[in-house]
């Protein structure tokens, strides 16, 4: 990804890291200077003045979007709901099952990936390592600190939260089968992303009704296909008349697209069970301090419910849940590029590569959404 | 999560209509004990089957797990946080806390010192609780938290909390047959019809059923409240209405409820059915259903180990 010159993805505004006064700041001048604490594991090449927002900061950047609470057209969710089923009417009527399928960020964002860029399926690879791990041991304690608002000894939190969870047993014992190094450096790691948690991670109001790990879910198509996520924390108490949950998603590692189409499908879930849409969706990354705040429009759920619709018809292509044959896939701009150079036609020579040729980069903007119902 | 219940027409405040007189309590009655009679002639000698909402439901969308062996029980966080996260409501509806959030910590903590001073389980889960290190009472306050929450939203308690029961005991029913099958109904709430009642254990308020041991209402239960995970599935009416029906088994001297309201918070809905002939003999379908796939899956788990 292309960075800037202090280390953010070019090409998206400033607030998005948690900068006070950036163009879309909401952030008061006086907000609580006092309590924003050292930067911690800053990322290299960020402005030394750079500083992780804390306590009410990091609240008031979540609450505060820089725009009005949005206020949608009633139809709007009738209207995403329609787009996307017509959309997967092939998906509901190929599933071989007895249950619906669902459709998750993963499974979407897998379906959309270029081949080169998949990540694992991990509901059917149990692979592990150290990055998995970092990241559900993060998970968990980003759970406590919003629970109980303390962290004891961090990996030992961590591990006895995991080993509660059935499904992470045996990410439990394969941790407990690494090399006293490896061991030590998850550890470090661990202790240093959990203590800038504590040192930053707001306490919230009981009565904004804060609830963590909730699911999401929208069945679809007569309950045929089911949209589902679980969202790490959601805020505030929703409302029939207007957006008033905030959905927050923590990760422990680097930023990618990825999370930000999969906060947008957590909004676009989120808004087709209940027909109000979140106010805001956010990813807070434990590892830097960083937030990434996204205030949702009808312009963000529209784009979300395309790339679903895109995503789910590339799933009933392959098959669902099936990973389909790398050689009938496009890839990205970025990896065709890449094969044109390894590919490239020989000096004296007019033949261009027909892989490339063939696959040119996934366009999810190309289906036509009834703009007049946006408004 | 839905909007308060007083935005809802159809929701547990709304009038009551009580159409369960009874010459339906007889029918309903006659149709399962007869229904579960015929289900369990080939139950194996000692057998025993208990019917609850969830195996209701599985008998329906999953048969062919109804009547495997249980895996042995053991303690985790899914199966404490209905306790404690009802226990938070309660709390929460009494005022002493401003949300599920705030109250879990201390209702735990107060569990697990009553225990330690006195023996007495609050909640059952006590002594695991206690052993657990921070990391794991965290998952549990976690738990209990997210599944309060959707109840503690659903309704407008400052209009029906002086005439609700958050949690209360189970409602209980033993067909009279041959073999025992015992019926359960568990309903997350009772909200009264008005003029009294309340939740024994925690309102002190409670009028005595002459006969059951339990708490009620003195003027009926209006709704009855279930709290479920997933989505509603094709028969939901039959299964809220399984609750109305153990009810009206189990408490034969008092009102039927008149309305059973669902909630699944995955998917934000809020549904409810009105109480009468047709919904109760619906539900005790069900239950022979239920019984009789229990009880072929019984016999036929019994034939496989004679032959082995």
């Amino acid at each position: 990804m292309a960075m800037d010159e202090n280390g953010h993805p070019k090409g998206e505004c400033y607030s998005q890291y948690g900068i006070p006064g950036g163009p879309e700041s909401s952030v008061s001048s006086e907000g609580d200077p006092g309590t924003i604490p050292p930067s911690v594991g800053a990322s290299p090449g960020r402005s030394s003045c750079w500083q992780p927002l804390a306590g009410t900061s990091l609240l008031d950047r979540l609450r505060s979007t820089g725009r009005a609470r949005p206020s949608f057209h009633p139809t709007l969710a009738s209207d995403l709901r329609a787009f996307v089923e017509r959309g997967v009417e092939g998906f509901a009527s190929s599933s071989a099952t007895d249950h619906a399928p669902s459709v998750t960020r993963e499974r979407l964002t897998r379906a959309l990936a270029c081949p080169l860029h998949r990540m694992p399926d991990r509901s059917t690879d149990r692979s592990f390592s150290l990055s998995l791990a970092r990241g559900a041991l993060m998970d968990a304690l980003f759970r406590q600190v919003v629970t109980t608002g303390t962290i004891g000894d961090a990996s030992a939190d961590g591990l006895e939260a995991l080993s509660l969870d059935e499904f992470q047993v045996p990410l439990v014992a394969w941790i407990g089968q690494l090399s006293p190094a490896e061991r030590s450096e998850l550890r470090c790691e661990i202790e240093r992303q959990s203590d800038g948690l504590l040192r930053r991670w707001p306490a919230l109001d009981p009565a904004w009704l804060p609830r963590t790990r909730e699911t999401l879910r929208a069945p679809l198509a007569g309950g045929r296909v089911d949209l589902v996520a679980r969202v790490d924390l959601a805020i505030g108490r929703p409302s029939r008349s207007e957006a008033s949950v905030a959905l927050v998603e923590t990760t422990s590692g680097e930023r990618r697209q990825s999370h930000r189409h999969d906060r947008h499908f957590d909004a676009l879930v989120e808004t087709l069970r209940r027909g109000v849409p979140p106010f805001v969706v956010a990813t807070y990354f434990s590892s830097s301090g960083e937030i990434d705040v996204d205030p949702v429009t009808p312009e963000l759920l529209i784009g979300a419910a395309r790339r679903c619709v895109v995503g789910m018809q590339a799933m009933v292509a392959s098959g669902i849940g099936r990973i389909r044959d790398p050689g009938d896939e496009p890839f990205c701009a970025g990896c065709a590029g890449e094969l044109s150079v390894v590919t490239a036609p020989t000096p004296g020579s007019t033949t261009v590569s027909p892989v490339v040729a063939a696959r040119p980069p996934v366009d999810e903007g190309i289906l036509p959404f009834p703009r007049e119902r946006a408004a | 999560m839905s909007a308060p219940v007083g935005h809802a027409e159809d929701g547990p405040s709304a009038p009551l209509a009580d159409s369960v007189d009874s010459g339906v309590r007889d029918r309903v009655l006659e149709r399962v004990v007869g229904g579960v009679g015929r289900a369990t002639t080939d139950l194996p000698p000692g057998d025993r089957i208990e019917v609850t909402l969830a195996t209701v439901r599985r008998a329906q969308s999953r048969p062919e797990t109804v009547g495997r062996p249980e895996p042995d029980f053991m303690w985790k966080p899914t199966f404490a946080r209905r306790s404690l996260g009802l226990a938070a409501v309660r709390a929460c509806v009494e005022g002493r806390f401003r949300g599920p959030a705030a109250a879990v910590g201390p209702l735990a903590d107060d569990a697990i010192d009553e225990w330690r001073r006195s023996g007495r389980r609050t909640f059952h889960w006590e002594p695991w609780f206690a052993g657990l290190g921070p990391g794991g009472r965290a998952v549990v306050l976690a738990e209990s938290v997210t599944w309060a929450t959707p109840l503690w939203t659903a309704f407008d308690w400052s209009e029906v909390g002086s005439r609700s029961v958050v949690g209360g005991a189970d409602d209980l029913w033993t067909c009279p047959v041959p073999g025992t099958v015992r019926l359960k109904g568990r309903c997350e709430a009772r909200i009264g019809a008005g003029g009294g009642g309340g939740d024994g254990g925690a309102r002190g308020d409670a009028v005595r059923v002459p006969g059951s041991g339990r708490a009620g209402h003195s003027g009926g239960t209006a709704a009855l409240v279930s709290l479920s995970g997933g989505s509603p599935g094709d028969g939901w009416r039959e299964e809220l209405g399984y609750l109305a029906l153990v009810a009206v088994l189990s408490h034969t001297g008092r009102p039927a409820p008149v309305r059973v309201t669902g909630l699944w918070p995955d998917t934000g809905d809020r549904r409810t059915v009105m109480v009468d002939d047709e919904l109760l003999m619906a539900a005790a379908d069900r239950v022979v259903a239920t019984v009789a796939l229990t009880s072929a899956a019984r016999y036929a788990a019994m034939g496989t180990a004679v032959s082995a």
